[in-house]
Protein backbone atom coordinates (compact mmCIF):
# COMPACT_ATOMS: atom_id res chain seq x y z
CA UNK A 1 0.00 0.00 0.00
CA UNK A 2 2.45 2.43 1.46
CA UNK A 3 4.78 1.64 -1.60
CA UNK A 4 2.58 1.61 -4.47
CA UNK A 5 1.49 5.32 -3.03
CA UNK A 6 5.44 6.09 -2.99
CA UNK A 7 5.44 4.87 -6.61
CA UNK A 8 2.76 6.83 -7.67
CA UNK A 9 3.96 9.99 -6.03
CA UNK A 10 7.18 9.33 -7.89
CA UNK A 11 5.76 8.86 -11.36
CA UNK A 12 3.28 11.95 -10.98
CA UNK A 13 6.95 14.02 -10.10
CA UNK A 14 8.53 12.51 -13.10
CA UNK A 15 6.06 12.90 -15.39
CA UNK A 16 5.48 16.78 -13.84
CA UNK A 17 9.38 16.67 -14.73
CA UNK A 18 8.45 15.86 -18.52
CA UNK A 19 5.89 18.31 -18.91
CA UNK A 20 8.02 20.93 -18.79
CA UNK A 21 11.00 19.87 -20.44
CA UNK A 22 11.01 20.99 -23.46
CA UNK A 23 11.44 18.30 -26.49
CA UNK A 24 15.24 18.22 -27.61
CA UNK A 25 15.96 17.09 -31.15
CA UNK A 26 19.43 16.33 -32.00
CA UNK A 27 20.85 17.67 -34.90
CA UNK A 28 23.46 16.16 -37.21
CA UNK A 29 26.61 17.45 -35.33
CA UNK A 30 24.98 16.69 -31.82
CA UNK A 31 23.69 13.25 -33.02
CA UNK A 32 27.19 12.26 -33.89
CA UNK A 33 28.71 13.89 -30.75
CA UNK A 34 26.42 11.78 -28.67
CA UNK A 35 26.42 8.55 -30.61
CA UNK A 36 30.53 8.49 -30.53
CA UNK A 37 30.74 9.59 -27.05
CA UNK A 38 28.77 6.19 -26.32
CA UNK A 39 30.90 4.49 -28.50
CA UNK A 40 34.39 6.02 -27.31
CA UNK A 41 33.80 7.16 -23.64
CA UNK A 42 34.96 4.54 -21.50
CA UNK A 43 35.23 4.44 -17.36
CA UNK A 44 38.63 5.53 -18.33
CA UNK A 45 37.94 8.55 -20.41
CA UNK A 46 35.77 9.02 -17.79
CA UNK A 47 37.67 9.29 -14.98
CA UNK A 48 39.90 11.81 -17.29
CA UNK A 49 37.26 14.12 -17.48
CA UNK A 50 36.18 14.04 -13.67
CA UNK A 51 40.26 14.70 -12.70
CA UNK A 52 39.88 17.86 -15.08
CA UNK A 53 36.76 19.13 -14.17
CA UNK A 54 37.27 18.19 -10.68
CA UNK A 55 40.79 20.55 -10.62
CA UNK A 56 38.45 23.23 -11.87
CA UNK A 57 36.00 23.09 -9.00
CA UNK A 58 36.96 21.53 -5.65
CA UNK A 59 40.26 23.19 -4.85
CA UNK A 60 38.22 27.00 -4.96
CA UNK A 61 35.23 24.36 -3.25
CA UNK A 62 38.24 24.44 -0.33
CA UNK A 63 39.77 27.47 -0.66
CA UNK A 64 36.33 29.39 0.11
CA UNK A 65 35.53 27.19 2.70
CA UNK A 66 35.85 29.85 5.97
CA UNK A 67 34.72 27.51 9.00
CA UNK A 68 38.35 26.49 8.99
CA UNK A 69 41.29 28.75 9.71
CA UNK A 70 43.55 29.84 6.95
CA UNK A 71 46.66 27.19 7.80
CA UNK A 72 44.50 24.35 7.22
CA UNK A 73 42.08 25.78 4.57
CA UNK A 74 45.76 26.21 2.94
CA UNK A 75 46.92 22.50 3.63
CA UNK A 76 43.49 21.13 2.24
CA UNK A 77 43.78 23.05 -1.05
CA UNK A 78 47.32 21.19 -1.43
CA UNK A 79 45.63 18.45 -0.33
CA UNK A 80 43.14 18.38 -2.72
CA UNK A 81 44.89 19.02 -5.68
CA UNK A 82 47.38 16.50 -5.18
CA UNK A 83 44.33 14.09 -4.26
CA UNK A 84 42.89 14.51 -7.93
CA UNK A 85 46.21 14.64 -9.80
CA UNK A 86 47.31 11.28 -7.93
CA UNK A 87 44.20 9.85 -8.42
CA UNK A 88 43.40 10.68 -11.96
CA UNK A 89 46.68 9.69 -13.22
CA UNK A 90 46.56 6.30 -11.77
CA UNK A 91 43.05 6.28 -12.30
CA UNK A 92 43.29 6.44 -15.69
CA UNK A 93 46.42 4.21 -16.44
CA UNK A 94 45.07 1.43 -14.67
CA UNK A 95 41.55 1.33 -16.46
CA UNK A 96 43.09 2.26 -19.89
CA UNK A 97 45.51 -0.90 -19.01
CA UNK A 98 42.62 -3.37 -18.04
CA UNK A 99 40.32 -2.61 -20.74
CA UNK A 100 43.66 -2.73 -23.21
CA UNK A 101 43.95 -6.37 -21.27
CA UNK A 102 40.60 -7.25 -21.48
CA UNK A 103 40.44 -6.33 -25.40
CA UNK A 104 43.02 -8.62 -25.95
CA UNK A 105 41.82 -11.54 -23.91
CA UNK A 106 38.31 -11.74 -25.20
CA UNK A 107 38.55 -13.04 -28.66
CA UNK A 108 37.05 -15.11 -30.79
CA UNK A 109 38.44 -18.99 -30.65
CA UNK A 110 39.71 -20.11 -34.09
CA UNK A 111 42.76 -21.10 -36.08
CA UNK A 112 45.98 -19.70 -34.57
CA UNK A 113 44.58 -18.05 -31.76
CA UNK A 114 45.62 -18.93 -28.21
CA UNK A 115 43.59 -19.80 -26.18
CA UNK A 116 44.43 -17.15 -22.91
CA UNK A 117 43.72 -14.43 -25.64
CA UNK A 118 39.65 -16.43 -25.62
CA UNK A 119 39.63 -16.60 -21.92
CA UNK A 120 36.93 -13.90 -20.99
CA UNK A 121 35.20 -14.44 -24.39
CA UNK A 122 31.64 -15.26 -23.11
CA UNK A 123 30.57 -18.74 -24.70
CA UNK A 124 27.04 -17.62 -26.28
CA UNK A 125 28.71 -14.27 -28.25
CA UNK A 126 29.70 -15.13 -32.32
CA UNK A 127 30.50 -11.17 -33.32
CA UNK A 128 32.73 -9.42 -31.47
CA UNK A 129 33.15 -6.12 -34.21
CA UNK A 130 30.19 -5.02 -32.18
CA UNK A 131 29.05 -1.67 -29.87
CA UNK A 132 27.91 -4.24 -27.52
CA UNK A 133 30.71 -6.04 -27.47
CA UNK A 134 33.22 -3.31 -26.97
CA UNK A 135 30.84 -2.24 -23.80
CA UNK A 136 31.08 -5.31 -22.57
CA UNK A 137 35.40 -5.38 -22.59
CA UNK A 138 35.42 -2.19 -21.07
CA UNK A 139 32.97 -2.93 -18.22
CA UNK A 140 34.87 -6.21 -17.62
CA UNK A 141 37.96 -4.18 -17.41
CA UNK A 142 36.72 -1.49 -15.58
CA UNK A 143 35.52 -4.21 -12.88
CA UNK A 144 39.14 -5.70 -12.97
CA UNK A 145 40.76 -2.70 -12.35
CA UNK A 146 38.63 -1.97 -9.45
CA UNK A 147 40.62 -5.29 -8.21
CA UNK A 148 44.11 -3.51 -9.03
CA UNK A 149 42.80 0.01 -7.62
CA UNK A 150 42.31 -1.81 -4.17
CA UNK A 151 46.61 -2.51 -4.13
CA UNK A 152 47.60 1.05 -6.09
CA UNK A 153 45.64 3.13 -3.73
CA UNK A 154 48.38 2.27 -1.08
CA UNK A 155 51.08 1.76 -3.40
CA UNK A 156 51.17 4.42 -5.90
CA UNK A 157 48.30 6.58 -4.97
CA UNK A 158 48.57 7.48 -0.99
CA UNK A 159 52.24 8.10 -1.13
CA UNK A 160 52.23 10.13 -4.80
CA UNK A 161 49.66 12.63 -2.93
CA UNK A 162 51.46 12.90 0.29
CA UNK A 163 54.50 13.77 -1.91
CA UNK A 164 52.59 16.18 -4.08
CA UNK A 165 50.90 17.63 -0.84
CA UNK A 166 54.24 18.47 0.89
CA UNK A 167 55.61 20.00 -2.66
CA UNK A 168 52.24 21.92 -3.38
CA UNK A 169 52.42 23.43 0.32
CA UNK A 170 55.99 24.15 0.29
CA UNK A 171 55.64 26.37 -2.54
CA UNK A 172 52.95 28.08 -1.52
CA UNK A 173 54.26 28.84 2.22
CA UNK A 174 57.63 29.80 0.08
CA UNK A 175 55.78 32.58 -2.18
CA UNK A 176 53.86 33.68 1.11
CA UNK A 177 56.91 35.12 2.88
CA UNK A 178 58.78 36.30 -0.50
CA UNK A 179 60.68 33.77 -2.11
CA UNK A 180 62.57 32.91 1.06
CA UNK A 181 61.89 30.04 3.46
CA UNK B 1 28.80 -19.84 -10.30
CA UNK B 2 31.24 -20.24 -12.95
CA UNK B 3 33.33 -17.82 -15.05
CA UNK B 4 30.73 -18.34 -17.63
CA UNK B 5 27.99 -17.61 -16.42
CA UNK B 6 29.56 -14.18 -14.55
CA UNK B 7 31.14 -12.94 -17.73
CA UNK B 8 27.40 -13.71 -20.33
CA UNK B 9 25.52 -11.74 -17.20
CA UNK B 10 28.49 -8.91 -17.86
CA UNK B 11 27.44 -9.17 -21.49
CA UNK B 12 24.03 -8.63 -20.81
CA UNK B 13 23.66 -6.37 -18.71
CA UNK B 14 26.29 -3.97 -19.87
CA UNK B 15 26.64 -4.32 -23.64
CA UNK B 16 23.43 -2.36 -24.03
CA UNK B 17 24.03 0.05 -21.36
CA UNK B 18 27.10 1.59 -21.16
CA UNK B 19 25.37 4.74 -18.80
CA UNK B 20 24.64 1.85 -16.04
CA UNK B 21 27.94 0.64 -16.15
CA UNK B 22 29.73 3.94 -15.24
CA UNK B 23 27.30 4.17 -12.32
CA UNK B 24 27.47 0.70 -11.05
CA UNK B 25 31.65 0.50 -11.30
CA UNK B 26 31.59 4.45 -10.58
CA UNK B 27 29.75 3.34 -7.03
CA UNK B 28 31.58 0.12 -6.69
CA UNK B 29 35.13 2.11 -6.65
CA UNK B 30 33.88 4.98 -4.00
CA UNK B 31 33.27 1.70 -1.83
CA UNK B 32 36.64 -0.05 -2.24
CA UNK B 33 38.12 3.72 -1.62
CA UNK B 34 36.42 4.13 1.24
CA UNK B 35 36.98 0.44 2.21
CA UNK B 36 41.18 1.24 1.61
CA UNK B 37 41.16 4.06 3.79
CA UNK B 38 39.45 2.72 6.93
CA UNK B 39 41.48 -0.27 6.12
CA UNK B 40 44.42 2.20 6.44
CA UNK B 41 43.81 3.71 9.67
CA UNK B 42 42.59 0.27 11.17
CA UNK B 43 45.92 -1.52 10.41
CA UNK B 44 48.34 1.48 11.24
CA UNK B 45 50.44 0.88 14.42
CA UNK B 46 51.19 4.93 14.65
CA UNK B 47 47.67 5.72 15.30
CA UNK B 48 46.70 5.36 19.29
CA UNK B 49 44.08 3.02 19.98
CA UNK B 50 41.85 6.54 21.31
CA UNK B 51 42.60 8.56 18.09
CA UNK B 52 41.27 5.74 15.81
CA UNK B 53 37.94 5.40 17.66
CA UNK B 54 37.62 8.95 16.00
CA UNK B 55 39.10 8.71 13.13
CA UNK B 56 37.04 5.41 11.75
CA UNK B 57 33.80 7.17 11.99
CA UNK B 58 35.40 10.02 10.42
CA UNK B 59 36.40 8.11 7.48
CA UNK B 60 33.21 6.10 7.71
CA UNK B 61 31.17 9.28 7.36
CA UNK B 62 32.92 11.07 4.84
CA UNK B 63 32.90 7.27 2.65
CA UNK B 64 29.16 7.46 3.38
CA UNK B 65 28.69 11.08 1.89
CA UNK B 66 31.03 10.01 -1.35
CA UNK B 67 29.13 6.25 -1.65
CA UNK B 68 25.73 8.04 -1.32
CA UNK B 69 25.88 11.50 -3.16
CA UNK B 70 27.96 9.92 -6.36
CA UNK B 71 25.00 6.96 -6.37
CA UNK B 72 21.81 9.41 -5.80
CA UNK B 73 22.82 12.03 -8.21
CA UNK B 74 24.77 10.26 -10.83
CA UNK B 75 21.87 7.59 -11.07
CA UNK B 76 19.11 10.05 -10.69
CA UNK B 77 20.64 12.21 -13.61
CA UNK B 78 21.24 9.15 -15.57
CA UNK B 79 17.66 7.69 -15.16
CA UNK B 80 16.04 10.96 -15.78
CA UNK B 81 17.64 11.20 -19.59
CA UNK B 82 17.72 7.50 -19.93
CA UNK B 83 13.83 7.74 -20.14
CA UNK B 84 13.90 11.06 -22.04
CA UNK B 85 15.26 8.96 -24.63
CA UNK B 86 13.15 6.22 -24.27
CA UNK B 87 9.51 8.33 -24.37
CA UNK B 88 10.99 10.29 -26.95
CA UNK B 89 11.16 13.86 -25.24
CA UNK B 90 15.18 13.83 -26.39
CA UNK B 91 15.33 12.55 -30.23
CA UNK B 92 17.28 12.53 -32.77
CA UNK B 93 15.66 13.26 -36.77
CA UNK B 94 15.63 9.32 -37.29
CA UNK B 95 14.00 8.83 -33.94
CA UNK B 96 11.53 12.39 -34.43
CA UNK B 97 10.60 10.83 -37.78
CA UNK B 98 9.80 7.44 -36.69
CA UNK B 99 7.67 8.86 -34.12
CA UNK B 100 6.16 11.17 -36.69
CA UNK B 101 6.07 8.01 -39.45
CA UNK B 102 4.06 5.82 -36.56
CA UNK B 103 1.55 8.56 -35.26
CA UNK B 104 3.03 8.07 -31.89
CA UNK B 105 3.64 11.94 -31.39
CA UNK B 106 1.44 12.58 -28.63
CA UNK B 107 3.17 10.06 -26.50
CA UNK B 108 5.75 11.78 -26.61
CA UNK B 109 7.22 12.59 -22.87
CA UNK B 110 4.35 10.36 -21.28
CA UNK B 111 6.63 7.99 -18.28
CA UNK B 112 4.42 5.15 -19.65
CA UNK B 113 5.48 5.15 -22.95
CA UNK B 114 8.24 3.05 -24.26
CA UNK B 115 9.87 3.48 -28.10
CA UNK B 116 11.21 0.05 -27.70
CA UNK B 117 8.39 -1.39 -27.23
CA UNK B 118 6.59 -0.08 -30.11
CA UNK B 119 5.49 -2.32 -33.09
CA UNK B 120 8.09 -1.11 -35.60
CA UNK B 121 11.12 -0.71 -33.39
CA UNK B 122 12.96 -2.84 -35.45
CA UNK B 123 13.31 -0.57 -38.04
CA UNK B 124 15.16 2.17 -35.97
CA UNK B 125 16.42 -0.62 -33.31
CA UNK B 126 20.77 0.24 -34.01
CA UNK B 127 20.37 3.81 -34.83
CA UNK B 128 18.00 4.43 -31.19
CA UNK B 129 20.50 2.35 -29.14
CA UNK B 130 23.72 4.10 -30.60
CA UNK B 131 21.55 7.64 -29.54
CA UNK B 132 20.51 6.15 -26.06
CA UNK B 133 23.78 5.05 -24.94
CA UNK B 134 25.43 8.47 -25.78
CA UNK B 135 22.98 10.07 -23.94
CA UNK B 136 23.54 7.73 -21.00
CA UNK B 137 26.81 8.19 -21.24
CA UNK B 138 27.16 11.71 -21.47
CA UNK B 139 24.50 11.76 -18.67
CA UNK B 140 25.97 9.29 -16.26
CA UNK B 141 29.11 11.56 -17.06
CA UNK B 142 27.14 14.87 -16.07
CA UNK B 143 25.78 13.49 -12.86
CA UNK B 144 29.26 12.19 -11.62
CA UNK B 145 30.51 15.76 -12.10
CA UNK B 146 27.84 17.04 -10.24
CA UNK B 147 27.86 14.74 -7.37
CA UNK B 148 31.76 14.35 -7.23
CA UNK B 149 33.02 17.66 -8.13
CA UNK B 150 30.33 20.26 -6.38
CA UNK B 151 27.99 18.56 -3.95
CA UNK B 152 30.41 15.78 -2.17
CA UNK B 153 32.84 18.42 -1.49
CA UNK B 154 30.95 20.72 -0.18
CA UNK B 155 29.24 17.93 1.49
CA UNK B 156 32.71 16.73 3.08
CA UNK B 157 33.71 20.34 3.75
CA UNK B 158 30.64 20.83 6.29
CA UNK B 159 31.06 17.18 7.53
CA UNK B 160 35.14 17.91 8.44
CA UNK B 161 34.26 21.42 9.77
CA UNK B 162 31.95 19.92 12.78
CA UNK B 163 34.23 16.87 13.00
CA UNK B 164 36.96 19.19 13.69
CA UNK B 165 35.05 21.49 16.01
CA UNK B 166 34.33 18.02 17.88
CA UNK B 167 37.78 17.33 17.95
CA UNK B 168 39.14 20.59 19.19
CA UNK B 169 36.83 21.05 22.02
CA UNK B 170 37.70 17.10 22.98
CA UNK B 171 41.47 18.02 23.01
CA UNK B 172 40.47 21.04 24.93
CA UNK B 173 38.45 19.22 27.60
CA UNK B 174 41.91 16.59 27.76
CA UNK B 175 44.25 19.42 28.19
CA UNK B 176 42.20 20.73 31.33
CA UNK B 177 41.53 17.49 32.94
CA UNK B 178 45.48 17.25 32.67
CA UNK B 179 46.14 20.66 34.04
CA UNK B 180 43.32 20.23 37.04
CA UNK B 181 45.55 18.62 39.84
CA UNK B 182 48.11 21.28 39.63
CA UNK B 183 45.98 24.35 39.05
CA UNK B 184 43.26 23.66 41.74
CA UNK B 185 44.81 24.27 45.21
CA UNK B 186 41.98 23.42 47.47
CA UNK B 187 41.05 24.35 51.24
CA UNK B 188 41.51 20.26 51.67
CA UNK B 189 44.67 20.11 50.08
CA UNK B 190 46.05 23.30 52.31
CA UNK B 191 45.13 22.06 55.99
CA UNK B 192 46.64 18.20 54.49
CA UNK B 193 50.11 19.84 54.33
CA UNK B 194 49.67 21.87 57.60
CA UNK B 195 48.64 18.39 59.64
CA UNK B 196 52.26 17.59 58.57
CA UNK B 197 54.45 20.09 59.98
CA UNK B 198 57.49 18.48 58.88
CA UNK B 199 56.51 19.29 55.07
CA UNK B 200 58.16 22.83 53.99
CA UNK B 201 55.94 24.72 51.28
Amino acid sequence: MAVSAIKNTANRVQQAFYNVMPNFVAGKKADKFYKTSGREISSAENRLILGVTALMSQPFIDFYNRKIDEDTRRVAVCRTVAKIIAGTLTGYAVRKGTIKGMQMCSQLPGNGVPRWKTLFTPKDVKKIDTDEFKQYQNALGTYISLGVMVFTNFLIDAPLTKFLTNKFNEKVVEKKSGGTK
Amino acid sequence: MNLDKVLSNLYKNYGENPGKMLVHTGTAGWILSCAAQLMAIWTNDKIPPEQKTFLIPQELGDGLINILSFYILTSSVKNLSSKAVLNGKIANKAIRKYLEKHNLTDKIGKIDFNIKKTEHFGDIKEDFNAFKNGVDVIASTAGSILSCNIVTPILRNEYAAKQQVAANNVLAQKKENEKTPYNRFTMKDYQSILRHPGMRI
